[in-house]
């Protein structure tokens, strides 16, 4: 028998190919060998502009294109590489200094090795995907080169030599022979002045060496950075961790935390059911207190104090252990302020910190000494420490410089630890090193979070850059933008091109023969109307009912064909599912897409003709639908109403033309629809909301501009048609994609979330909530009616909201069908399909529906459009659930700062007659603590907590000033009865009645509203004072 | 976790191995390797690699007569994947998976039509293909395999029975835009592209020169005789990826065909 060996000698290409073996391990702990081919070759370019060689061999794709090359033929120069350079970073470079790379000041043609970005891959899977970032734009001049199937580049590993000497031999590798590359090929004239250098970025010590022997040119990532111009900043940049860890290996001091379980032990115990894993959940108004939803309980784990939390940052995915029931306590009754307690720490002294401070110790103590109530609210719950971290959120956060932090000697350029206060109260401080403390103080900064190591209280990070001065408007908008995590930058060109090249002036087309009228419905002679918000661009939807002739309506709601332009996949939409939903501001609304779709394109604008998708009811004169039926269709919209005119317009007797009749005609189908969900147990939510309705009104008081939000009936008539077009959407989706339809639930809340609320019902006004569902729930908040005290049902609505889990985007096939539920709507099924300009999930619904229907698009060839993999489909949810969010959190901050602005600029304007004093409103108790309350201003929708020294006190001089009340806070005690949720507040050595203030739950009390300077975390954001002057 | 081919493709126009798009990889075979069969080949594509032994034509068995019946003879194809041919060593109970049984399935219709077995009535040829290790492409390899083994068997065929892969180097879920057309069509897929990206399997034959084309010896006059899709990919695509992977084949041809060629001296 012939030997089957691969005779390698016979074949002339064989000498090309190689192999590349690896051994991994499987997440199952499975260790697997792979062996893969590589075929070395010498067409792949070197991409400097420069070279006179590779552009002839360069390859050509399927199309026969040649990719332009890259490094530019005159790359900048350094004082210490006049005649220019390209940079080769190794992969601890880029670890450390991503943010540099990314800076556009600096870092431009920079040759990105194959072997570096495979290693970063595995090293972290964010910075990765930063770096393809910066390869596929062009303005950076990132150059892929892979150098691995390079002949000349390629490098074996030897016997002996670790995976990681081998990398570094491979990046040196490189740089020498670009270097004796360009040498050699270089276009002619140029050869003698112009080689750029080519200058390997590195931070290991050895290849430092190895690269000064091999007489490569190699640099540190903080010495190359020296060299550059506006350095300080630069070097700020620099991650800490490594730098630090390098330094601590000799001097490691006390650790301050335990450490962390090994994975393996996590995995067993997860597997056990000894551990448990959850999302970090920091409470906001005691950083020491978190809890950690886990699968196995119904109530969250708690976790108190920096020891049991264990370097957790919240939002961290962690595993948890659960403590001996010895240890269990009850949540605090506390507000706890990390500034207030750690007001002295110094951020360069490592050596005198205990991880717990003696005030801290303290605080702790007290709470437990409160454990041991009676009812809920005081048995000790079961307590969990921190073993393991699965995975880190960390992201980029936004704050201020500690100014009690920065030492006295802040005067020159000296290298010092400064502590940053960040906007988010659940976040620590984060230790920053930084050289420009004297710049950035007083200023908004953004930093990111590098490492928090056991020898370190706080975490540590480093500087990325400044917004701008505190309180400025550009800054704190930007600060919220960046907080949310909202995408604010302009649309990049790639998104701009896929917009329709007729701009303003498209049409829809004037022939019905033109493709654009496939499979739509000419529904232009309909009597359509819209109504939305006064001002309103971006118009989704637009209503129509007309009498058919055997007696029923026919009843439609038209929503913007966004489909029609935003084609699946193209850079558009992908820009559009990263965005997930609109933002809107007071003062500024970041589009989810392009303005041209938006606020023209789509806008089913009044007078001129739309595509639209229309869903048409035939309802009975009593609201009983009779069929529904879906169509892609062109619309012309005739007239544009608000809310106000609508409502003045059906009021008025003498209106009586068709489009007026037909309106009024919704108007009524809308009651009959309302009652109809109402008897179905939907509920009648609350929340704190206030709108801004800015005139451009310099003159007069600001505050006017701040409104609660009136509900005319045509509001709820809008709101009625679109929940059922809603509802009839959802579950003709569901029929054609039983695993891949998009939907939107609202999971039914557990009883023990209203165990608290329900309690404090039944103590304080004698009142049962029967949460048994939805309907028992509205009709017992029905009940929640207090004579004297016309707010108390909306505070209960309020604070019944806030019991509930929030609604969300799912797919199909994640729940089972009774799971599909809208609790607060009580529909079985529900998903969003009305304002597609303004949620990409409203996108993906109308390409589901489209395909649902048959619709074959333009080019007449049915095609299922958008996703139809289960996977991406919950991968989108999961994201537009948290810009959702995020959205409404940055809308609700946005008002929350101008609410504080309106009155600080009417603080200014009184001051000029005399004093400040602020304003007298209506509040209401929501929340009581041992040191103070929350009190609720429905006049501005906001809450602030009350602490000691806010309470006014009879008989107290009338000081106002925020240093001048401070200084009371000392004197005062307090009575708290958690039994009855009342607390009692009196000055030190003075029961007397008449001089204490007593509040409870749930009371109203006259308060004095304004905006004061803060001093600590919120610095900038300007807290809005309460006081509480009657109670 | 290794680089993706969908993600860093698009930036260097290389392939994880090195490969450019229209590059099939590092193709050996030999014949007569078994000289216990009536035909034998090994075959090597890139680190796919297969042995296979023809034994017949063979009486058939009894019994079978009635259903081989009608004067043509049997193709029985029997695959086994080795335990050892994959990334993680698999112990099989004796019986095929579906993989195999499926690939099985494929080689025995296609040479059921394109050997000619009406010169063998009543009789069985049996052909054994061995995978020693899969890393992708598996049917396209089985393919060559056999038409190897059956040429060294000396069956009669038309032509050879070529086989290649093909794919996109990207997801290509959504319909192609001509104007900016940014997937490549790829040859000739490895484990993990196949893993990764859509993919199809084509084996060409050339057409039986028959009566007065006898003398046209026209190199293009090929027909398509396997065609088989596991994956998704949008229908816009499939033209190009056709036309790729038969022009695979045809490069595929030519090395066989110098194979059987270089055996013989």
């Amino acid at each position: 028998m012939k030997s089957l060996r691969r005779d390698l000698s016979a074949n002339p290409q064989a000498a090309n190919v190689t192999s590349k073996v690896f051994v991994r391990s499987t997440k199952s702990g499975k260790v697997q060998k792979i062996v893969r081919e590589l075929y070395l070759r010498e067409d792949i370019p070197c991409s400097s502009k420069l070279c006179s060689q590779c552009p002839t061999i360069a390859p050509a794709d399927a199309n026969g294109n040649i990719a332009p090359f890259i490094l530019s033929d005159r790359p900048a120069g350094t004082t210490a590489f006049p005649r220019g350079h390209y940079l080769v970073p190794d992969t601890n470079a880029l670890l450390n200094g991503m943010d540099l790379f990314e800076h556009t000041g600096a870092f431009y043609d920079v040759i990105v090795l194959q072997t570096v970005l495979e290693e970063l891959r595995n090293r972290s899977l964010p910075l990765y995907n930063r770096l393809l970032a910066l390869v596929k734009s062009d303005e950076k001049r990132f150059y892929l080169f892979f150098n691995e199937f390079r002949r000349e580049t390629h490098v074996r590993r030897g016997p002996d030599e670790t995976i990681n000497d081998r990398n570094d031999r491979a990046v040196r590798m490189v740089a020498s022979w670009y270097g004796s590359h360009l040498q050699q090929s270089a276009k002619k004239g140029k050869k003698e002045k112009a080689i750029p250098a080519i200058v390997v970025v590195t931070d290991d010590k050895e290849n430092l060496r190895k690269c000064k022997e091999e007489n490569v040119t190699a640099l540190s990532l903080s010495d190359y950075v020296s060299g550059l111009e506006g350095s300080e900043m630069l070097l700020d940049m620099i991650s800490e961790s490594k730098d630090a860890r390098d330094s601590k290996e000799t001097t490691r001091g006390e650790l301050f935390y335990p450490e962390y379980f090994s994975m393996s032990k996590l995995t067993t115990g997860l597997r056990a059911g000894t551990l448990h894993q959850g999302v970090f959940n920091v409470s906001p108004y005691n950083y020491l207190e978190a809890s950690v939803k886990t699968a196995a309980f119904d109530k969250p784990l708690l976790i108190l104090g920096r020891d049991n939390s264990n370097r957790a940052i919240a939002g961290d995915s962690v595993v948890v252990e659960v403590l001996p029931q010895d240890q269990w306590k009850s949540p605090s009754t506390k507000i706890v302020d990390e500034e207030a307690v750690t007001r002295n720490d110094n951020p360069d002294t490592e050596e005198t910190e205990a991880v717990v401070t003696d005030r801290e110790r303290k605080a702790l103590q007290e709470e437990v000494k409160k454990a041991h109530g009676k009812h809920a609210e005081g048995r000790p719950q079961p307590t969990a420490k921190v073993v393991g971290v699965i995975k880190r959120s960390w992201r980029q956060y936004v704050g201020h410089v500690d100014t009690n932090s920065t030492g006295s000697q802040a005067s020159g350029r000296r290298q010092q630890n400064v502590f940053l206060l960040p906007m988010d109260k659940r976040i620590p401080k984060i230790r920053v090193r930084t050289r420009q403390a004297s710049d950035i103080l007083g200023q908004r900064i953004l930093v990111t979070i590098d490492s928090w190591d056991r020898d370190s209280r706080y975490p540590t990070g480093h500087f990325i850059r400044a917004l701008g001065e505190l309180e400025t408007k550009g800054a704190e908008t930007e600060a919220l933008l960046l907080e949310y995590d909202v995408q604010y930058k302009p649309f990049p060109k790639s998104v701009l091109d896929c917009l329709p090249s007729e701009g303003h002036d498209w049409k829809v087309p004037v022939s019905k023969e033109d493709k654009g009228w496939n499979g739509r419905k000419d529904l232009r002679d309909l009597l359509i109307c819209s109504i939305d918000p006064p001002g309103c661009q971006d118009i989704d939807d637009a209503l129509h009912a007309r009498v058919l002739p055997n007696g029923n309506y026919e009843v439609g709601v038209h929503i913007a064909d966004v489909s029609h332009f935003v084609k699946p996949n193209n850079p558009m939409d992908l820009e559009a599912s990263v965005r997930g939903t609109t933002v809107y501001l007071v003062d500024k609304r970041i589009d989810m897409l392009p303005h041209l779709l938006g606020t023209d394109l789509c806008s089913l604008k009044p007078y001129v003709e739309r595509y639209a998708f229309s869903v048409l009811w035939e309802m009975t004169p009593d609201a009983e639908i009779v069929s529904s039926n879906f169509t892609k269709s062109v619309i012309r919209s005739r007239e544009a109403f608000s809310y106000e005119q609508a409502q003045l317009r059906i009021d008025d007797k003498s209106q009586q033309d068709e489009l007026t009749e037909s309106m009024r005609a919704l108007l009524k189908f809308s009651k009959v629809l309302r009652q109809k969900r109402m008897d179905a147990g939907a509920l009648n939510l609350a929340s704190p909301e206030v709108r801004i309705e800015s005139e451009g009104d310099e003159v007069g008081d600001p505050l006017t501009d701040v409104k609660t939000k009136a509900m005319l009936d045509t509001n709820s008539l809008v709101e009625e048609f679109m929940l059922l077009a809603n509802i009839t959407v959802g579950s003709k989706i569901y029929e054609s994609f039983s695993q891949t339809a998009l939907l939107r639930r609202h999971a039914t809340p557990p009883p023990q979330n209203f165990e608290d609320l329900q309690n404090q019902l039944l103590k304080k006004r004698n009142m049962e909530l029967d949460v048994s569902s939805s309907r028992a729930l509205a009709e017992s908040l029905d009940r929640c009616v207090d004579p004297n005290n016309p707010f108390f049902n909306t505070l209960v609505r309020i604070l019944a909201t806030r019991c509930m889990t929030s609604a969300e985007y799912f797919c199909a096939g994640a729940f089972t069908e009774s799971e599909f539920r809208h609790y607060g709507l009580a529909s079985p099924i529900y998903t969003h399909f009305t304002s597609p300009i303004r949620r990409y999930a409203d996108l993906m619904v109308h390409r589901q529906l489209a395909s649902a229907i048959g619709y074959e698009g333009e080019d007449g060839h049915a095609v299922i459009e958008g996703v139809t993999t289960r996977n991406k489909l919950e991968d989108i949810c999961r994201n537009i659930n948290v810009r959702h969010r995020n959205a409404q959190h940055a809308g609700r901050a946005s008002i929350e700062y101008y609410v504080g602005q309106a009155l600080k600029a009417r603080g200014e304007k009184m001051a000029a007659d005399g004093v400040d004093a602020g304003i007298e409103e209506e509040g209401y108790v929501m929340r009581v603590f041992e040191n103070g309350v929350v009190i609720f201003v429905p006049r501005f929708g906001i809450e602030g907590v009350v602490r000691l020294e806010d309470f006014v006190l009879p008989g107290e001089s009338g000081a106002r000033s925020v240093a001048e009340r401070r200084e009371l806070a000392p004197h005062r005690t307090t009575e708290f009865d958690s039994e009855e949720y009342t607390l009692r507040v009196e000055e030190k050595g003075h029961p007397e009645k008449e001089r204490s203030v007593t509040v409870e739950l749930f009371q109203k009390v006259r308060v004095n509203v304004s905006s004061v300077k803060e001093e600590g975390r919120g610095a900038g954001k300007r807290r809005v004072r309460i006081l509480v002057t009657e109670a | 976790m290794p680089l993706d081919t969908s993600t860093t493709y698009p930036l260097t126009r290389l392939r994880l191995d090195g490969r450019r798009w229209n590059e099939l990889r590092l193709l050996q075979a030999q014949i007569s390797t078994n000289p216990a069969s009536s035909g034998s080949s090994y075959l090597s594509m890139g680190n796919t690699s297969i042995m296979c032994s023809v034994h017949g034509p063979a009486e058939g068995r009894r019994g079978d007569g009635g259903s081989a019946g009608s004067g043509h003879a049997v193709v029985e194809v029997d695959v086994n994947v080795a335990g050892f041919a994959g990334v993680d060593r698999k112990r099989r109970a004796g019986g095929s998976d579906r993989q195999s049984s499926r690939i099985a399935t494929t080689l025995r219709s296609a040479f059921q039509s394109h050997l000619h077995t009406y010169l063998y009535p009543h009789s069985t040829i049996s052909i054994h293909v061995s995978v020693l290790s899969a890393d992708g492409s598996l049917l396209a390899a089985a393919l060559n395999a056999c038409t190897l083994a059956l040429v060294d068997a000396g069956i009669p065929m038309p032509g050879l029975l070529c086989g290649c892969t093909s794919g996109m180097s990207g997801s290509a879920s959504t319909p192609r835009d001509p104007r900016h057309d940014e997937l490549d069509p790829l040859l000739d897929l490895s484990l993990p592209e196949e893993q990764e990206l859509p993919s199809l399997t084509v084996a060409t034959t050339t057409a039986v020169p028959v009566g007065e084309n006898n003398m046209d010896e026209d190199e293009e006059a090929m027909k398509v005789c396997v065609l088989t899709m596991e994956s998704k990919v949008h229908a816009t695509y499939l033209e190009t990826m056709l036309a790729v992977g038969i022009d695979g084949c045809s490069q595929i041809r030519e090395l066989l065909e110098g194979v059987i060629k270089g055996s013989r001296g």
